[in-house]
């Protein structure tokens, strides 16, 4: 340090210093405290509560709403909706991704536009995949109804009889999805070394057994980080596209917890059975992030 | 000097009676998008015009349980607007707020207005204790549409549509057409939609709730697991098991469309929408046709219920306010705007006179088909059963018969359970709700 | 001889695959795109035509008519560009806190911040988020579409992960210069972070302007909303279900997105690849 510094002038410098990273970090805690964590401690709060739609009456009902909702047997079903919903979308959306991704791993001509284009759908919203998908799912106007109706012969109501309006939402989830994990399961091939193969084909490996014996044990740190990252496009973001396609029907089959949140509050002003449900999806959403911190993160070093 | 005095001082009363002058500002949100918000501000802008010293301020802000949800907001943020529209089953939840003011008290101050230019069936459903809380404003009935071309193809007399429900039954039936064992045209689609179900109980005049549908006092339970709701519940579900008619599905565009496109012949629907299908009916070269809500025959007929939305008024403190919002109301009441309005748009007047107006003006003898919507509202009963249920859960109960008719349909339940499935949710709504008010 | 044309055939074969998985992803917005050129007299066609007898580009035009597209893509862009600068500059210096400081109490914070990272709040906590908005009087406001977004877990890890790959030499030879270590930050590690950066506010820009929940609950007035919530207009406005038009408005809202991805996409597969992960 400068040698020309006093003691005093000294310790004031290391003291500053010592804040800097405090101050640093102000803003981003001034935001997820105000408007991740009050909200988390409001919620539990409002959920032992029962409040009229214009907040002129007030009654502390205990633990009433989460009672009522664990015997409303339409909560059950959503909570059916929900798991099968998530699953499916990862599990097809996985594979799927999977297998687009080996063969964009292809070193040939043109690889680079071939990225861009399956990449694409990254760029898209829940809303606009589930506009597109209505558009296309539509009795009267679209492609893939009538696609339908000539191959198969049925004319499918996609979006308004069971269960095809949940195969259209995990359908459009699924595509939606696309773009963010072939992303990662792309950089993850490219980061395998070829030496692997050669010794696994020099050993006599088929192309199936070089992909189940190196590429998809390799490739499972991703695969874990990117379904954990998934529960949460699928559990949250996809209102949008619920909304947009099926407004959780018909009946209530299109209806995950998401949605269930959004009408209790903010169509039948039930915010204390809302509050309830929040507390139900944080409480699932840490059991994730307990996960994501014990395996994902022992898996997937950092760099 | 004293010139800057002078021009000071004409500056200052200038401004004084500048501000005691100024308009007052009401805002008025509403839920009319597309061609039906642009009427709406067709008809504040003429308000304004006309009445320099009130500027009316018209928003759109959503759809209907969306406006609900913001005026909700909006009044707990301490900035509510001074006129909302909210649907016709919101007015429990409104009249519970204890944030408005009922428009009865104006009619009880202000002798200019005569509250009896109400149609009677409109009236009957937002007064509530003998209170009419609100101002009716968009109004409309369930009718159903039909493909007069379509009937002829049939060998159908297309001048003489089915009344009871056994001929429209059969009537479905004949124009249902299929080609290679396959249904190429059906006889009949609708939405599936809560609303729906209100107006066929109503029909039968079956009530939907205990106490008078919730008009003598408070309803606290649910009665429309009764043979009434049954009969509605079998006749929607056998016509679709039957291939006879294709669920639409929730929502209303739909069976518009399927309806539009000629796939079905007939179509549940809302008067509202007569604009819109005289123009498909145009653009897709057939006749359009309009017949009033069946029944079934072996029960008295009630009616059917005025649907749609109301203005509310927001109780803001300020007499100034207060009474140029209520300038505002009674104006589009009247018979000139009411007849405006309705032509634009395919609502009802909510004015008798407006009525008598256009008929006189050749409007009805043009379009015939806006007739039958008037007739059938005006033969309609005006009874605890066709004014329609009153609750505060209401749009809970109506997605959950929705619910409960999507089960049937999907064979997940049989009709007897789903309505009693149904009924018993709604109980357990209502008794939540309920006790926020005892 | 033989083993080229075998690796010819291989790569014809590698071609073909990616043409048509091109196609199954492109197609949705292919055939909006083709629908938005329809008339409303082919709109519902049957069988629906591929390509449109004659482009009728007055669909795009109606759709300002129909609704304020004007104004909510002037919303979208003040509220995606404000959260996109927010998010990348808090995340830098939330990073750089992280990545280049040990001090008392960073691994609580550290997991605090953590805890977030798969909690969205619009979503999640949306009820009483919603209340927030109305104690501050911040309901139909800027402030309401872009402030609780100012910051993130996202951008901080994506930023921490970064500034970890510096050779700490880098640092260390900035001390000796007598640099300050916010004089480091701006004057050495921002600029050799470029690329990064770009990837965080792009991936920033897009998630913003995709929101749609909290917009919707949060705007009332026509404006103040964003283009994602005036498609949900267009549809259920009655254009009539003509698609030809409610896909155009959809294209609009998406063009910003795409174009931006298109353009950079490099970063974003940068970005996102980076996001904690090393094989």
């Amino acid at each position: 340090m400068h040698p020309a510094f006093t003691l005093a002038h000294q310790e004031v410098i290391d003291l500053s210093k010592k804040l800097i990273p405090y101050l640093l970090l102000v803003p981003t805690f001034l935001i997820i405290g105000l408007f991740i964590y009050y909200p988390a401690v409001m919620t539990f709060q409002k959920s032992f509560y029962r409040v009229s739609p214009f907040g002129n009456r007030v009654f502390f009902v205990g633990l009433k709403n989460f009672e009522s909702l664990f015997e409303s047997p339409s909560y059950q079903q959503e909570a059916f909706t929900t798991l099968i919903f998530v699953v499916v979308s990862i599990f097809v959306g996985l594979v799927i991704s999977l297998l687009f991704s080996l063969l964009l791993n292809e070193k040939v001509p043109g690889i680079g536009i071939f990225r861009t284009i399956i990449f694409s759908p990254y760029a898209v919203s829940p809303a606009i995949a589930g506009m597109l998908w209505s558009f296309l799912l539509n009795p009267v106007v679209g492609y893939v109804s009538y696609a339908f109706l000539r191959i198969f012969g049925v004319q499918t109501h996609w979006l308004t009889s069971y269960p095809a309006a949940l195969m259209a939402i995990i359908v459009a989830t699924i595509w939606q999805n696309l773009g963010f994990n072939i992303i990662f399961f792309l950089s993850g091939l490219q980061g395998i070394p070829e030496s692997y193969y050669e010794a696994a084909r020099i050993d006599g490996a088929g192309a199936v057994k070089r992909f189940f014996n190196i590429t998809v044990p390799l490739l499972s740190p991703i695969t874990f980080y990117l379904a954990i990252m998934d529960v949460t496009f699928t559990m949250f973001s996809s209102f949008g596209i619920i909304d947009i396609m099926t407004q959780g029907g018909p009946g209530n089959t299109t209806t995950t917890f998401i949605y269930r949140l959004y009408r209790d509050g903010f169509i039948y002003f039930n915010s204390g059975m809302a509050s309830a449900e929040s507390i139900v999806l944080i409480l699932i959403m840490g059991i994730v992030t307990f996960i994501y911190f014990k395996f994902v993160q022992k898996a997937v070093h950092y760099r | 000097m004293w010139r800057k005095f002078m021009v000071f001082g004409m500056v200052l009363v200038f401004a004084v009676s500048f501000l005691l002058a100024a308009p007052v500002t009401i805002r008025f949100w509403h839920a009319m998008n597309g061609p039906l918000g642009k009427m709406v501000q067709k008809l504040v802008n003429e308000f304004n015009q006309t009445h320099p010293n009130i500027v009316v301020k018209a928003d759109y802000a959503g759809s209907y349980s969306e406006t609900l949800s913001k005026t909700i907001a909006a009044v707990k943020g301490g900035n509510p607007p001074d006129i909302v529209q909210i649907y016709d089953i919101g007015t429990q939840m409104m009249i519970d707020s204890g944030v408005i003011v009922p428009i009865q008290k104006f009619i009880n101050e202000d002798k200019s207005f005569d509250v009896n230019t109400l149609i009677p069936q409109v009236r009957g459903y937002y007064t509530v204790g003998g209170k009419l809380y609100s101002m009716p404003f968009n109004s409309s009935n369930p009718v159903i549409y039909y493909n007069k071309t379509l009937f002829k193809k049939a060998g159908l007399n297309p001048d003489n549509p089915p009344t009871t429900w056994k001929q429209f039954e059969e009537v479905a039936r004949k124009l249902t057409v299929k080609k290679n064992g396959k249904t190429i045209q059906y006889g009949f689609t609708s939405g599936l939609i809560g609303w729906f179900f209100e107006q066929y109980m109503a029909v039968q005049n079956a009530l939907m709730f205990n106490n008078g549908n919730g008009r003598i006092k408070r309803a606290t339970k649910a009665v429309f697991d009764s043979p009434a709701g049954l009969r509605i519940f079998n006749f929607w579900n056998n016509m679709i098991q039957e291939g006879i008619m294709i669920n639409g599905g929730p929502g209303w565009d739909n069976a518009n469309a399927i309806f539009a496109s000629q796939k079905a012949a007939m179509l549940l629907d809302s008067t509202s929408d007569v604009g819109m299908m005289l123009a498909e009916a145009k653009q897709g070269h057939w006749e359009l046709g309009v017949m009033a809500l069946p029944h079934p025959a072996n029960v008295p007929y009630g009616g059917v219920i005025i649907g749609g939305a109301s203005l509310w008024m927001i109780n803001t403190h300020n007499t100034m306010k207060e009474k140029a919002a209520w300038e505002f109301l009674k104006w589009l009441e009247q018979a000139k705007q009411q007849v405006q309005w309705s032509e634009g748009t395919g609502y009802f007047p909510i004015n008798k006179n407006a009525i008598t107006k256009m008929m006189y003006e050749g409007f009805y003898a043009k379009y015939p088909q806006y007739l039958t919507t008037v007739f059938q509202l005006l033969m309609s009963k005006v009874d605890y059963a066709t004014r329609g249920g009153v609750t505060g859960v209401f749009p809970k109960i109506r997605a959950t018969i929705e619910q409960a008719l999507s089960k049937v349909f999907d064979h997940a339940m049989t009709p007897a359970q789903a309505l009693k499935w149904a009924q018993d949710q709604a109980d357990q709504a209502m008794a939540q709700y309920n006790s926020l008010y005892q | 001889m033989k083993r080229k044309t075998r690796h010819t055939l291989r790569v014809l074969f590698v071609e073909v695959g990616l043409v048509l998985m091109s196609l199954v992803v492109l197609l949705p917005i292919l055939l909006a795109i083709s629908m938005s050129l329809k008339s409303p007299g082919e709109v519902f066609s049957f069988p629906p035509t591929i390509f449109p007898h004659k482009f009728y580009l007055q669909n795009y035009l109606e759709v300002f008519q129909k609704v304020n597209m004007g104004r909510f893509l002037l919303n979208s862009f003040i509220m995606a560009i404000v959260i996109m600068f927010g998010k990348t500059l808090f995340g830098i210096f939330a990073g750089f806190a992280f990545a280049n400081f040990k001090f008392k109490g960073s691994g609580i914070l550290f997991g605090i911040l953590f805890i977030t990272l798969f909690m969205p709040a619009e979503l999640l906590l949306i009820v009483p988020l919603f209340s927030l908005m109305r104690t501050f009087h911040w309901v139909n406001s800027y402030w309401a579409l872009t402030v609780p977004f100012l910051a993130s877990a996202t951008s901080t890890f994506l930023m921490r992960q970064h500034f970890l790959t510096i050779p700490k030499e880098l640092e260390d030879a900035a001390k000796i210069d007598g640099a300050g270590p916010m004089k480091f930050l701006f004057q050495i590690l921002v600029p050799i972070s470029k690329s990064m950066i770009g990837a965080v506010a792009a991936i920033n820009f897009v998630y913003a302007w995709n929101l749609y929940l909290w917009p919707l609950v949060v705007t009332n007035s026509n404006n103040m909303k964003t283009v994602q919530i005036g498609l949900k207009m267009l549809m259920s406005n009655q254009s009539n279900n003509n698609w030809g038009i409610i896909m155009s408005g959809t294209l609009i809202a998406l063009a910003p997105t795409l174009l931006l991805f298109f353009f950079v996409q490099k970063l974003f597969v940068k970005g996102l690849a980076s996001t904690g992960l090393k094989e």
